[in-house]
């Protein structure tokens, strides 16, 4: 299976109706695109410069490719996309994040509702593949040690790369080279983890200095409760 | 085979800007991707409103419009072009048509 994610700021001069039509037409692709699965929406909360975040996977890179040549792709979501289009309605950013997405067995990363969380991590190119695997598997299995974890996944950022086929890689390595999805039942659980004695939350605060090795460079994060409408100014 | 319809409105001081834009940048990064230029109209310039400008594109299929974006995405003078041509555009609309059996275009 292929997750995936699609992370955008918004223009702020962006008609509130077209943001709409865009988080819309996210929402309703699945009902376009039956290969599009696992769809929601969510708005972030977290500092990183992103809003608008839409999650969402594929059983496999074959019906990734049928999504990637569907018209409602190119009519409705591009609409609101592509730089050149005169409807978009997202910016530019500095995250470097706009598609992200890893591979799992199975829909690993459901969640009934409440609070997911991306850490996007940069793994130092010296890292070895033993001290990556250590990595992945410390953070796969999070919610043994942290109560508030409800759900923890992590997994390289293939589709970074690989984001027309999902299998051959285009241009150099992605800057977030590892994804680590979370679940949290509410805001408040995310902040008791964030905020709590756990070693992987220490590391989080430290921002994975003298951790693992120091082969993470870098982090940052979105959140957002699943599905919920976009928060109103003020 | 879809045709790729932007309608685009600008004021008449930065008309010809903005087809400068298209004309010298704009077909050259279209036409290198892939896609087929098929027009460029304006409505009348001077009536006292802004002037909406179209341009067209047809490409073959949604399979090559796949291949097109990914062109686009990998060209960089793309994101130069749509920046400057966003600067000077006040709003306007991009829809993909398809030929109805009776149209011989």
């Amino acid at each position: 299976m292929i997750r995936r994610f699609e992370i955008y700021s918004v223009q702020a001069q962006a008609p509130d109706r077209r943001v709409l039509a865009l988080e819309t037409a996210c929402r309703r692709c699945g009902q376009f695109i039956p290969e599009v699965l696992h769809t929601a929406v969510g708005w972030n909360l977290s500092d990183a410069p992103a809003e608008l975040v839409w999650e969402h996977a594929f059983d496999s890179a074959e019906t990734y490719r049928r999504y990637m040549v569907h018209p409602y792709h190119a009519d409705v979501l591009d609409r609101y996309l592509l730089p050149d289009s005169p409807e978009r309605v997202v910016a530019d950013n500095d995250l470097r994040a706009g598609l992200v997405g890893y591979a799992c067995d199975g829909p690993v990363f459901v969640m009934a509702g409440g609070v997911r969380r991306l850490v996007l991590l940069r793994v130092g190119r010296d890292a070895s593949p033993t001290q990556i695997d250590h990595l992945v598997s410390v953070l796969g299995d999070a919610p043994a040690e942290v109560d508030d974890l409800t759900l923890s996944v992590a997994g390289a950022n293939t589709l970074g790369s690989a984001w027309f086929d999902a299998e051959t890689p285009i241009g150099g390595r992605p800057f977030w080279g590892y994804l680590w999805e979370q679940g949290f039942r509410t805001g408040d659980a995310l902040d008791a983890y964030l905020d709590g004695p756990s070693a992987l939350a220490l590391a989080e605060r430290r921002e994975w200095k003298g951790i693992m090795d120091d082969i993470v460079e870098a982090a940052v994060s979105v959140h957002y409760v699943i599905d919920a409408p976009r928060p109103q100014p003020g | 085979m879809p045709y790729v319809v932007d309608t685009v409105e600008v004021t008449p001081q930065l008309l010809a800007l903005y087809l400068e834009a298209v004309k010298t940048v704009g077909l050259a990064v279209m036409t290198d991707a892939g896609a087929r230029f098929v027009s460029c109209a304006t409505t009348s310039i001077d009536v006292g409103e802004n002037v909406d400008v179209q341009i067209i594109w047809f490409f073959d299929d949604h399979d090559q419009w796949n291949v097109i974006r990914r062109n686009l995405v990998l060209d960089p003078r793309w994101y130069e072009y749509a920046q400057r041509t966003a600067a000077l555009r006040r709003g306007g609309t991009r829809r993909i048509y398809h030929p109805v059996a009776f149209s011989s275009s």
